[in-house]
Formats: structure tokens, sequence, C-alpha cells
């Protein structure tokens, strides 16, 4: 397939796939097609360079200076439909993408308080959640500029606003629960720039229809005319709040349950706290501990694959080069072993490395004060991007952080934080230097499903496409 | 509403269910017999419970065994649930009641509906439903209401059905019941104590779960096209002891996320992890049924340390319930307790 | 749905009735009673009453496959219930796929082994169709992606004996369709609770329920899905992946 496509071109390519802007905020905003001749006139313009009345898409390229904002699109099945893409083409599009992120919604853990049914407006109208725009700027000016451009002209003909979503980086990587977040990200060799990582380069096709995958000789179809489908990819658009008061209250709950637990001591010897932080009390330097083996990283983001003892070794560690070769310094249920094994051993080997996801996310609402804790709605505005939902986003969702089917140990449980926890029957295992581990029970659910779409993020060849359908 | 309002508001209403009902008997599960034996814990049962039962090598037990109806009137071979009560006695005066049932779920998920249910199934006259009426449900496809039982009269059949097809939770239980037939033996049934409990392992861990006992004899009932025997459970039990013992397997479900942990009209898949708990051996008929076993007074939250109740309203609701109704009886709450 | 209550729905009456009450019984009764079993009705139901109600209440043909939970048991030890076709029913035809299946032993094995979530799989051939039984933990889809990029030769080597198979191989390139064509060849596995049929077929929307329409809903379900699989089965030791047993049973996973 990829063989008669020409050589591969990044800037036909939105801009917002293979890279991060490293913005401080973005803007959703989420729309319904109601005039299709008027909404494909208006993303031909889009995809065409844009013009005074419409914000260009913007491609994939380096630039010496940043432009004042960038603008993306994805579109969901119904949106393809919407603007008129013909019943032969849409069927091409793979199942999960066609039935939609509602009904899939079992299989992402998305029960319960996550349910579709509990997801205020635009997102309880899947039918009409059509295409999702993102703005990213460094400042709320440019967002709203570019906001009053989609709400005129052929936008505002062709397109109804059905809501927004606002979110915005308030201490660097940080998010809500206090981790660095935004560390690790699939590379590929076709983008030269890319900070080397010392982690495995990922094939083209992990991201992008048309290209080879991770998969030995497995190809995904890529929906016809080629210019629809190829360099084209799917988006798991989520919104996920974060409780964290509970997650902090977890945290009490649990290092008190270490104080009393004589194994306690050998998690962390008495004495030790001081590795964990500078003038820290046990309890404190205990709830660090059990912060860091529910991720996998220390909140500042070093990994306990590579300093299993502190949060700041001497010398300083690599954030991303890293596997889980010695078993024990990371927990098998750890959040970021779970949704990436790295080279660890798993159950299902032929899987290895091919699951691989591309994470852009930024927080929204305000930040958590541990000292005024409350619960005002604060989460992540998440996309998880890759050439297959299926083999990727879903699998990762459905096998690892839930179900835990990676590795035996962690069977019959789920990620401690993004898991579809029921306290009543959750647990994770942390683990000690010498003997059995420590169950943690208990674990209520952390992150709650508040929206999302599955979108697909075109080529730009592949909006012109769109926009020039013929009229319906 | 005070707990003992509630408690007495439901044992009044299974009581209106049953017309002929005599004061001073039980008020379901009126007809029983009395069984002594012993259970063996299984060498892993005391790593998932550490509850007495569970952890020591063998115990005595009594057993009662109960047609589920509240009327005085023995109808062995009608069709209707069986009950299974076991208390454990462990030693030391201790003791832990387990009741079960050959429904695998219950009617309802809460008392208040529950209490509209007893309503609902008011015995009303039954007659036979006319051949025409069934010619048409023959020609739906559908069920016809079942026969009534050679000399039943009046039965909640109907009420229950139509109560089931309102509110969907109770359908499952409503249509098993409809279809269980009369066991050959009460050695030859499948009780299930229907409630999940929560029960505290030997590393401390706590797991919600469900128990059953399965007959090692197996599961047997009745040709339902042959006419109903009104009495032989009882002798049948005899002559079954009386050549050897009858036993009875415990296994127990671990519930997970996403099950109704305390709704017991969802009976759980069988696809959950399931414990072999232990054995239960009977040996014989008690000798005074009704000193040692018609006056005792079992209690599905009599539990030891170990194993607690759930959040189940239905198994919450059932503490009071029963002791509201063993006062009312006069039955002794537990030889054991003093009391 | 247990064997048993199944029966008795279908038997329509429970039949306690007539010999055991005789002399209160008249004749039209006793007729009715037995009519279920009389051939004219038994010909009636099949020509005349079945087609009717499928008509009048359709039901639609179930998806196969276990049906999707979140709780870890009902996502180990799952059942693939495959029933294909054969392109050549006859003897060769049937001696051809088994040749295929013979020839491919290594692939399959090793297949399995990488694939790590499989604790049983096995050919059948029964009749005019090659089965194939497996049971297997969590995603079927991805049971099916991993086993493509194992073994996707031995794949097209089978899927071309069977009818409609050309459309589908070679099956790496066509991973997405070859999916949705075995989950259509997949066996529907009928509720094991009664009532969840009836809720399945109201797609669990209307609250209300009428338990004396099982025995239809059954019969109308079994006319749009002929072959299925009576509930989700025993299992010895439920609860389990393959790996967890490996690493129990301490002979590596």
């Amino acid at each position: 397939m990829s063989a008669m496509q020409g050589a591969f071109d990044p800037s036909e390519l939105q801009g917002n796939i293979l890279r991060g802007y490293r913005r401080a905020a973005v803007r959703y905003a989420v729309f319904e097609v109601v005039k299709p001749v008027a909404a494909r006139r208006w993303l031909g313009r889009s995809a065409s360079g844009g013009d005074a009345e419409v914000p260009a898409v913007t491609p994939e390229r380096s630039w010496s200076v940043r432009p004042d904002y960038c603008f993306n699109v994805g579109l969901t099945f119904a949106g393809l439909r919407a603007l008129g893409l013909g019943a032969a083409m849409l069927a091409q599009f793979p199942g999960e993408f066609a039935a939609g992120m509602v009904r899939r919604a079992v299989k992402l853990g998305d029960v319960g308080t996550s349910a579709p049914e509990c997801w205020p407006a635009p997102f309880d109208q899947p039918a009409r959640v059509h295409l999702v725009a993102a703005i990213y700027a460094d400042d709320g000016a440019h967002l709203d500029a570019v906001q009053r451009l989609l709400e005129q002209g052929d936008a505002a003909q062709g397109l109804r606003l059905m809501g927004i979503r606002n979110g915005g980086n308030f201490d660097g990587d940080f998010v809500h629960f206090g981790y660095r977040d935004n560390i690790s990200q699939p590379r590929f060799a076709e983008i030269a720039e890319h900070a080397d990582l010392g982690e495995p380069i990922a094939p083209l096709g992990m991201a992008l229809l048309g290209h080879s995958t991770g998969l030995e000789g497995v190809s995904w179809r890529v929906p016809q005319p080629s210019v629809l489908g190829h360099n084209g990819c799917f988006n798991a658009f989520r919104i996920l709040a974060q409780d964290v008061a509970g997650f902090e209250g977890y945290l009490d709950q649990t290092a008190e349950q270490l104080l009393a637990d004589p194994r306690g001591a050998v998690l962390l010897p008495p004495g030790d706290e001081g590795r964990i932080g500078a003038g820290l009390t046990r309890r404190a330097a205990l709830r660090e501990v059990v912060a860091a083996a529910l991720c996998g990283r220390w909140r500042n983001g070093v990994p306990l694959a590579l300093s299993p003892e502190t949060p700041n070794p001497e010398p300083a560690v690599s954030l991303t080069a890293f596997d889980y070769t010695d078993d024990r310094r990371c927990p098998v249920g750890a959040h970021i072993r779970r949704s990436n094994p790295r080279g660890a051993k798993i159950v299902q080997r032929v899987a290895s490395h091919t699951r691989r996801l591309i994470r852009r996310g930024m927080p929204y609402g305000p930040r958590f004060d541990p000292d005024r804790p409350d619960h005002v709605e604060r989460g992540l505005l998440g996309n998880f991007i890759g050439a297959s939902l299926g083999a990727q986003f879903e699998a990762v969702m459905y096998d690892w952080v839930n179900l835990g089917l990676q590795d035996p140990r962690i069977t019959g449980s789920n990620d401690p934080i993004l898991g579809v926890n029921d306290p009543a029957t959750s647990w994770f295992d942390l683990p000690l230097r010498d003997g059995k581990p420590i169950r943690l029970a208990g674990l209520p659910r952390f992150v709650t499903t508040r929206g999302g779409a599955y979108l697909f993020l075109p080529s730009l060849p592949a909006l012109k496409f769109l926009a020039s359908l013929s009229p319906v | 509403m005070g707990e003992a309002t509630i408690a007495q508001r439901l044992v009044e209403a299974v009581r209106s269910d049953f017309p002929d009902h005599q004061p001073g008997t039980r008020p379901v599960h009126t007809v029983g017999i009395g069984v002594s034996g012993t259970f063996m814990a299984s060498e892993v049962a005391g790593q998932f419970c550490i509850a007495a039962p569970f952890r020591a090598a063998q115990m005595p037990v009594l057993v009662r065994f109960s047609n589920g109806s509240g009327s005085p009137v023995e109808h062995d071979g009608w069709s209707d649930v069986r009950g299974m009560a076991t208390r454990f006695l462990p030693g030391d005066g201790a003791a832990m009641d387990m009741l079960a049932m050959t429904l695998p779920e219950f009617f309802t998920p809460n008392v208040d509906a529950f209490l509209q249910f007893t309503k609902a199934a008011m015995p009303q006259s039954v007659e036979r439903e006319s051949p025409w009426r069934k010619l048409i449900d023959m020609l739906r496809l559908e069920l016809p209401l079942p026969d009534p039982e050679p000399g039943e009269t009046m039965n909640g059949s109907a009420g229950m059905m139509a109560y089931a097809n309102r509110h969907g939770f109770a359908g499952e239980a409503v249509f098993r019941a409809g279809m269980i037939g009369a066991p050959v033996s009460y050695a030859r049934a499948t009780y299930h104590a229907v409630h999940c409990f929560i029960v505290t392992g030997a590393d401390g861990v706590r797991r919600p779960v469900r128990f059953s006992w399965q007959p090692v004899s197996g599961v047997r009932t009745t040709d339902p096209t042959a006419p109903a025997i009104d009495r032989y459970l009882h002798e049948e039990l005899r002559a079954r002891l009386a050549q050897g013992s009858a036993q009875f397997m415990l296994m127990m479900s671990v519930g997970e996320g996403g099950d109704a942990l305390n709704d017991p009209t969802r009976p759980w898949p069988a696809k959950r992890t399931r414990v072999a708990m232990g054995m239960l051996s009977l040996a014989q008929v008690v000798a005074d049924q009704l000193a040692d076993c018609e006056r005792v007074g079992f209690n599905p939250c009599r539990l030891l340390p170990g194993i607690a109740v759930s959040d189940d309203p239905i198994l919450r609701a059932r503490r009071d319930a029963y002791e509201y109704s063993q006062r009312e009886r006069g039955a002794t709450p537990c030889p054991f307790a003093g009391g | 749905m247990s064997i048993r209550s199944a029966s008795a729905a279908l038997r329509l009456v429970r039949l306690r009735g007539a010999e055991a009450m005789s002399g209160s019984v008249g004749w039209l009764e006793r007729v009715v009673d037995r009519l279920p079993d009389s051939p004219v009705f038994q010909f009636l139901a099949r020509h005349v009453l079945v087609p009717f109600w499928a008509w009048r209440t359709p039901v639609a043909v179930a998806e196969g496959g276990p049906v999707m939970t979140i709780a870890p048991g009902d996502n180990v030890q799952r059942m693939m219930n495959l029933v294909m076709k054969l392109k050549d029913p006859s003897p060769i035809g049937r001696a051809k796929a088994a040749l295929a299946i013979a020839q491919n032993v290594d692939e399959i094995y090793a297949g399995l082994n990488n694939v790590g979530t499989v604790h049983f799989a096995r050919f059948v051939l029964v009749g005019d169709h090659l089965c194939m039984f497996s049971v297997y933990d969590g995603d079927f889809t991805n049971y099916i992606r991993d086993f493509i990029a194992t073994i996707g030769s031995v794949f097209d080597a089978v899927v071309a004996l069977i009818d409609g198979g050309d459309a589908v191989i070679p099956t790496e390139q066509n991973v997405e369709a070859f999916i949705d064509w075995v989950h259509a060849r997949d066996l529907y596995q009928v509720p094991d609770l009664a009532t969840d049929l009836l809720n399945q077929q109201r797609d669990g929307s209307a609250t209300e329920t009428d338990i004396r329409r099982l025995p239809r809903a059954l019969i109308l379900q079994l006319q749009a899905n002929p072959n299925v699989s009576l509930g989700s089965g025993y299992r010895a030791y439920p609860g389990f992946s393959a790996a967890q047993l490996r690493h129990r049973l301490e002979v590596g996973w």
C-alpha cells in the first residue's frame, strides 16, 4: 500500500499528531454539521491555508517563529457522514470508529459514574458531535479571537457550536494529581528533530494509516480513495475528571495503614525518610512512596525503574531511557508500566511494543490546593492517538489498564490511578524488596470520564478531499 | 420509622401471604426437619475466611431443611422453594448461621419493594386456566399460567407474575420459582445463601462472597407429570441417614467489580472464582425435633468475627425481622447464648 | 438459561394436570394439555406460528461472542465457537480442511504460545462445517489480531476452504475485515439468566418484562440464530487467565 504512495511528506499531516505544540492553553470547540455545503466550504478554506475569516489548519512543520495560535480538526464517523461522505467510503472505516466512543463504553470502562448517560452536554448527544476543533495558544485572547472566527461566515452557516472545553497548564508539565506528565512519547525516524529519548523508534504505521505497523506483516485498512485515508489517524478524545481530593485522601489512608503495619518498615526503613524529600515526616514520606508506586514515577517524573529508592538520584537518571528488566523496582501494576510495558515480559508476547499511543493532554479546572481541598471538577483533556483505535487505545484500556492481562501477578486488578476501581474489590500490590508484597485495597475510582469522542484526524489532502465532495 | 417497625411489617407481610398460618410457628418455611452432622473446612478455607467455622478441622452442625410455604400443611410434592438453615458450632459457645434456599436469587432488591411484593403475592383463588385460554397461549407461543396443584385453591402465582412483569428485578426469581419443582430428597438439592457477605482472609484481605451448598449425591427433582405426594421428604431423609451420611460441598463465589454486590435479585455468573470451603456430613435426624430444631431461631446475620454482612438491604433487614419473629413465636435465638 | 427452565418453557404447560387430576378435568383440557406433543400442533407451530410471530414481533440476529462487562471473571476464559461453512463439503473438501490443520501444527502451537491468552483451541468438522472452538482471555479482537500477526498464513490456508473466505485473504492485509468476518461466524451465546434474553431483545430499554413471553423469545431467537451456545458454560477453575494458571502451577508463562 505504502509503495503506491510517494515519499512521506510530513507537511501533509495536521501538526498536532507527531509533536505537541507545548502551548499554555487549549480550547476544544464541538460542532454539529448542520449545512454540509457551507461546512465543506469552510473546511476547504481552512485546509487550504485559511484567510481573514477562516483559521488555517496548522500543518506538521518546524517553525522559526511560533504562530499566534494553532488550529486542528477531527471528525467523528457521524461527522464524516454529515459532511456527505458516501456509504461505500464510510464502510471502509474500522468498526470501532464507526460505532463511536459511546457504544464502546463498557470496553473502555466507561460504566457507572463514567457512563455516557452521565456525560454533560454536548456529549450527551453523541449523534450530533460531528467535528471537534482544537485551538492552541498561549493566552485566552487568542483563543477567543479564533473562536470568534468560528462563529461567522461559512462556519456559522455550516456548523452549530455545541459546546466548548477549556484547558490550560498551571505548572509546566505537571498535572492535577501532582505528577509531571507528558514525558514519554513515541518517536519516529521520519521526524528528524525529535530528541533522542533513549526509547525504541516507533514505526510510522503506529501513528498513521498507510505505513508499516508494529505487527509484522500486518497493515490496517486505508479508507479509499487513498487521499482520504492515507496519513490519517484516529484520536480517542477524552475528558477525564480527576478526583484529587480522593487521591490525596487515599494516600493519607494508606500512609496510616503502613505506619501501623510492621512491613511498612521494610518498605521504607525508619530513618530513610530524608531520601524521599528533605524534612518530610515519616507519614509524608510514606505518602510519596505510595504515590510513586501507583504511578511508576515519583511525582517529579523520575521513573522507579531507574531510581526505586529516591526521587532525587545522584547522578540524575534519564526520564525515558529505561525498561523493566529488573522486575522488582517498579510495581507490575503501576500506571505507566500497565499502560506501556515497554520491553517487559508480557503475556501477549506478539503484542510487545505494538500498542503505543501518542498522548496529548492538557489539564482543565483550577489547580488543587491541598490546604483547602475542594471537589470542583478538574481533570485532563486527553487525546490518545494512533493508527488503530482497536489495536492500540482500546487494547490498552481493556486488556492492560483494566483487567491486567499482561502479567499474571496483576490479572484481575485495574490500573490504580486510571482504572474502573470499586473499593469493595480493588487491589494493588506494593512490592517489598524481600518477601510478599503488601496488598493495598479499597482503591476508589479516581478518574471519571465526562465526555469524549472517537475522531478521525485526516491529512490536509484528505480535508481538501472532504471539502470537495459533491453536494448532497 | 424504627427498626422494630420495619421488622414487624416484614413479618406481618409474609404471614399475610399464608391465610392458614398458625401462631407460634415460623412465618415461612414452616414445615421442616432438623438434622445433626459435622462440617469440615477445606484446607484453603481459612486463607479466605478467618471465621472459626473455616479454621477448625471439624465441628458439629445443626441443619434444618424446610418447605418454603408458611402453611402448616405439608405438601412435599408441590413445586416450591426449599430451605436449608445451618448452624455451625465451632466450640466455646460460639455459633454461626447460614440460611440458604433452592432459589439462587431473591424477589426484590430492597425492603420497600419486598413489602409491595408480598402484597402482590397475596393468595387469590386459582382455577386451572381454561383450555381455550391455554390454546390461545399456545398459539401466542407463550407460557400458560401453571396449573394449580391438586387440591390447591388459592395461591399467589398470578399476583407474583403480574408484579414481576411490572418490576423487571423480580422476573428471574418469579420465573425460576415457577419452574422449581420438588426435590426427591432434601439431600438432593442445591441451596444458595443468596446474599453477599464480606469475608476477611488470613492476609487481611476482605472479599465480597456468596455461598452455595451443593449435594454430593447430585440434584434431582421429582417427575413433574406424576401425581404429587404430600409427605415423603422427612421419611426419605431418615431412611437415607440410616444407610449412611448425606453430604454437601460448601462453595464460595468471590464477587468482582461490576457485580451486583448488594442486590440479591441478581445472581453472579458462574464465571467468578469459586472456592471449595468445606464438606458437610449429615449424620442423623435430631431426636427431639421440637426442642432441638423447631424452637431454634436461626438468623442470617448471626455471624462470627471474620465474616460480616454486606450492605445488601434485604440481608440487613432480615436480622431484625428474624429476631422479631422469634420473639413472637417464643423461639430461642441461640441456645448457647444463654438467653 | 438452564436446560431445565428452557425445556420446561418449551413444554409450554406444566403437565401435572390431566392424569393427576382425573375426574375434575374435562376431555378438552386433556387434549389441550397434550397438544404440544401432537404432530398436528407441531406442524402448525413450525409452519404457521413461528413464521407468523417472527413476522409480527421480529427478533434481530444476535451478535456472536461473549457479552462485554467490566468484571474480570467475564473477561478471562471466554469462548469462541466459530462455525464456518466449507466451500466443498464432500469428503475430499473435508479432508483438505483436515490436512490444512495437520500441516500447520507447528505454526498453530507456536502462535498460540506467543499469543499467550489461549487456554484451549481445537478444530472440529461437523457436517458441512469446519468449527474452531477456543477458550481465550481478554478481548476477541486482540486475540484474533495477535493471532493474524503470528499465523496469518495458516488462517489464509484455512479460510481459503471456507464459503465466502476469499474476500478476507490475505488476512494480514484484511485485518479489520477478517475480524468482522470471524465475529459474524462466532456463535451467539444465550444469556445464563432466562430473563436476560428478554432484556436483550428489548435492547435493555424498557423496564417491563413479560416472563410468559419467554418461550416465544427463545423460539424466535433460535429462528434468527439457528446455532447458538447455550449459556456461557461451566468452568472448573473460573476467574483465572491462562498465564495465571501457568504461573501458579509453576510451569512458567
